[in-house]
């Protein structure tokens, strides 16, 4: 490999995973200005214009705070949770393809971090690792409060992972491929001239269950029992402070975009639009807004739920996860086989 | 460059694993099998397996070793007192139980240290692939594989039902 293709490697992998903290900041200052919307108040207004340097004003005074660290905590891995959040939100984020795939001097760039050949999974292999981030802040906090919400967390996002691997297996068996850009290409086109060939169209079911599970794995209203307010403190990250309290912010804002990103890709279609097609850098640029579009409209739909439904009972939580989403995906994939078959039969 | 790596998650797999078996904290006990796992996934990806290694990841992992967690932080298991030796008859029997092992793992690293740099350099495992795997898994061994699936049922309804009836035993109050 030559140093050119070292450094679109580089550059391929970390712009990514730069830019996704970054985008956190002015979605703070969204989510608070959305929130302050639905709730008929201002909303930060005060510093910068619209209150826009809130939100980097607030992740100042984060660093700038003192930590406190409680006594009797297992320091290590007290300390090492909140790394883990951040770094599994980010990581997922890898195999998520941005935009199409550039074609300069002879070189096929795909924009993605590593188009390999088990995309999905390479996701839900992450997001499992995400519970140890809850897991040991919960348990090395040596606290009731922080213990509960971690044994709360580590059963909610168990049961909702199952309903969600099973809805997106309808995907996988329509595409015939793990691979992310597959999904994506396999979406590309219309079906009677105008109607996108999204997989959101063969399968609402599907897409229903795997949105409504990334709200209990991303511990978003109405699904943030592990955190609830009222009961918990503030339940797993209760005894954090300055940048490691930050630092779970930080992860869980993430986390919500990536979540909004693999359903924009599994079932709207990815970067793709029907009768648009990319060519050259202007293409590729096209693409990458074109994705960036479609997540944060999902975003969005995040931070007007959290401000509309108010926070389910654990006892109804666990009932949804397991008696409705669980066999609802289980319908949904076999009428995911069944319409693959009748294709099969058509061809 | 691999081999480098490759190397570098053995190691790191090893150490891992005897400081699962040597923490005096179960839940540090839990973490350093995590490690362990991870970097034998690395090793799997090394060669050519990948979809083994993700399920590695998903399955013991992200799933197993969760629930693991989940019943040590139940129980809120304390940290593991040091045992003064017991009987001379069991230190003479584990003494035999390392050497006997220590003979069969000599026997099996003589054979893969043979044939493990041969996978890492080889072409590609065609194996590791998802969709030859599936071939493999639905088509020559399909009725293996439902037989597994079977059993791993029955083990399911078996474990469910122990479960019920201990709790209808306990003492009420």
């Amino acid at each position: 490999m030559t140093l050119l293709d070292w450094t679109i490697l580089v550059l391929r992998v970390a712009l990514p995973a730069l830019i996704l903290p970054a985008i956190v900041t002015p979605l703070v200052w969204v989510e608070r200005r959305v929130a302050a919307f639905i709730q008929d108040r201002p909303g930060p207004n005060r510093v910068g214009p619209f209150g826009l340097l809130q939100s980097p004003a607030d992740i100042l005074k984060l660093f700038m705070k003192e930590e406190v660290v409680p006594a009797n905590v297992d320091r290590f891995l007290f300390f090492l949770a909140p790394g883990l959040a951040v770094f599994a939100a980010l990581s997922t984020f890898a195999v998520i393809p941005y935009g199409s795939t550039i074609h300069i001097d002879g070189r096929d760039i795909p924009l993605l971090g590593a188009d390999v050949s088990i995309g999905l999974l390479y996701v839900f292999a992450i997001t499992s690792i995400s519970v140890y981030a809850i897991v040991l802040a919960g348990w090395s906090s040596n606290d009731k409060f922080s213990l509960m919400g971690g044994i709360r967390s580590s059963a909610q996002i168990i049961s909702y992972e199952l309903a969600m691997t099973a809805a997106a297996a309808g995907v996988i068996l329509a595409t015939g491929s793990f691979r992310l850009n597959d999904v994506v290409g396999h979406q590309e086109g219309t079906w009677l001239g105008f109607v996108p060939r999204w997989n959101v169209f063969v399968q609402p079911l599907g897409f229903l269950i795997f949105y409504v599970s990334a709200f209990a794995e991303t511990n978003r209203l109405p699904f943030d029992l592990p955190e609830a307010e009222p009961e918990l403190v503030a339940g797993y990250h209760t005894e954090y402070s300055a940048m490691h309290f930050g630092s779970y912010f930080l992860a869980e804002y993430i986390n919500v975009i990536v979540a909004s990103a693999m359903t924009a890709t599994l079932y709207f279609g990815g970067w793709s639009l029907p009768g648009f097609h990319p060519t050259g850098i202007l293409g590729a640029a096209a693409s990458i807004a074109i994705f960036a579009a479609k997540t944060a409209f999902f975003v969005l739909v995040f931070i007007w739920v959290r401000w509309t439904l108010p926070r389910f009972r654990y006892d109804q939580l666990m009932k949804l996860g397991w008696k409705a989403l669980l066999p609802l995906s289980l319908v949904n994939l076999f009428w995911a086989a069944a319409v693959e078959m009748w294709r099969m039969g058509t061809r | 460059m691999d081999r480098l790596v490759f190397e570098a998650a053995a190691a790191v797999t090893i150490v891992f694993a005897a400081l699962m078996v040597l923490s005096r904290n179960p839940v540090h006990s839990v973490l350093s099998l995590v490690v362990a796992f991870f970097s034998l996934a690395i090793c799997y990806v090394l060669l050519f397996a990948p979809f083994i290694a993700v399920i590695q990841v998903i399955v013991y992992a992200g799933a197993i070793l969760v629930l693991f967690l989940f019943v040590l932080m139940l129980l809120n298991v304390g940290r593991e007192r040091p045992e003064k030796t017991g009987h001379p008859i069991q230190t003479l029997l584990s003494g035999v139980g390392i050497v006997l092992f220590a003979g069969f793992l000599l026997s099996t690293l003589r054979q893969s240290v043979t044939s493990a740099p041969r996978a890492l350099a080889g072409e590609p495992n065609v194996l590791g692939k998802p969709e030859a795997l599936a071939r493999e898994f639905f088509g020559g061994y399909l009725l293996h594989f439902e037989a597994v699936s079977v059993l791993l049922l029955a083990a399911l309804v078996g474990a469910f039902v122990l479960a019920r009836r201990e709790s209808h035993r306990e003492p009420r109050g």
